[in-house]
């Protein structure tokens, strides 16, 4: 099956199902291919893994699914754990320790730039539906944020975030016509 | 024993309950550190070795579960990670055709991750907190923004000069 492995992140696997499961073998055509990415965008965990087992599913059912998770995820978490032990070995010595001291800081700046990415297309997709809906993202992204440093049970600010989210974009969204 | 059980849980309703690979990380963070099984550091270290290592950038609570509960505890939140996105399957099945488009859903969706952003930022001003605000770690801080926001620099090579100006400095 796909005995997917990649080096280099989210977005560079992401780009190797695709080579291999669309271009290179035809299983999928494009259009499947971003209808799946799209379903996986609101599936729970993982998008890539979720992603990896529709199209195990699609080839070859139950098996292809378990397969191709298990493809994509044991090379990867096996080295993983290696570097994380190799490192849980060394973490103390002075050199180590003064990389990481500036690795740290970095990681920080990485991590803004993933908070900024993810609320970019969000707060766009709000705007499309209007000010109304776009005041209610901003909204919720502050309280959230406030909600956070006042150490707020982090599953209760997921939750209601994501119901106060849900109605307001049921009443604010703009309406489809159903032709009668 | 009894603590790898609670940890497979944890990272397995942290998982039920993002739609990204860290966006498990908020709630991971809060229910680790309330019970003092992790550090903010160590947050920090798995999340470097996330990026470093191959495969989904999901893969950073793997690390951290190494550090929390060694082999045991690895193997057990790799089976956490692993399910929830199998439901995937049931949603396509049955929920999505029925649901996926109505406005409800996406809104949902929308909000929890804005919080799951909102969150995120909160917990990075924590871990920064144990590294220190000093204007050195501000100016590491403000390169890696800048050297990612291009695009063109891969993580690796961001976080290796980092390493190599720590060296350096520290």
């Amino acid at each position: 099956m796909i005995g997917a492995q990649s080096f280099g992140g989210g977005s560079a696997t992401l780009y190797w199902i695709r080579r291999e499961t669309v271009e290179r073998h035809g299983w999928l055509t494009d259009d499947d291919f971003s209808r799946y990415w799209g379903i996986c965008q609101i599936a729970p965990g993982i998008n890539i893994l979720a992603l990896v087992s529709l199209i195990g599913w699609r080839l070859a059912g139950a098996s292809g699914a378990l397969l191709s998770v298990g493809g994509l995820l044991l090379p990867s978490a096996g080295i993983t754990v290696g570097l994380t032990s190799i490192y849980a070995g060394i973490r103390d010595v002075p050199v180590v320790r003064a990389a990481i001291a500036g690795v740290v800081p970095a990681t920080v700046g990485l991590g803004l730039l993933l908070a900024f990415s993810m609320v970019r297309p969000l707060l766009k997709s709000a705007q499309s539906d209007g000010h109304a809906s776009t005041l209610v993202a901003v909204i919720l992204l502050l309280v959230s944020t406030i909600a956070a440093l006042a150490r707020a049970p982090v599953i209760a600010i997921l939750w209601s975030a994501g119901a106060v989210s849900a109605v307001a974009r049921w009443q604010f969204a703009p309406r489809q016509r159903s032709p009668r | 024993m009894s603590h790898h059980l609670e940890l497979f849980w944890i990272m397995l309703r942290a998982a039920l309950l993002s739609t990204t690979g860290t966006g498990n990380l908020p709630i991971v963070h809060q229910d680790l550190l309330s019970r003092g099984w992790a550090t903010d550091r160590q947050f920090a270290e798995a999340l470097a070795i996330g990026q470093i290592s191959p495969g989904p950038t999901g893969l950073w609570v793997i690390s951290l579960a190494y550090f929390v509960g060694g082999l045991p505890g690895a193997a057990l939140t790799l089976i956490a990670i692993a399910l929830p996105p199998l439901l995937v399957l049931v949603l396509v099945h049955g929920l999505y055709r029925r649901f996926g488009h109505h406005p409800a859903t996406q809104g949902f969706v929308r909000g929890l991750a804005l919080a799951v952003a909102g969150v995120f930022v909160v917990v990075l001003t924590r871990i920064m907190n144990t590294a220190g605000w000093n204007s050195t770690n501000l100016m590491i801080t403000l390169g890696a923004i800048v050297l990612g926001a291009t695009r063109r620099v891969p993580v690796f090579a961001v976080l290796a000069v980092a390493a190599i100006v720590g060296i350096a400095l520290f």
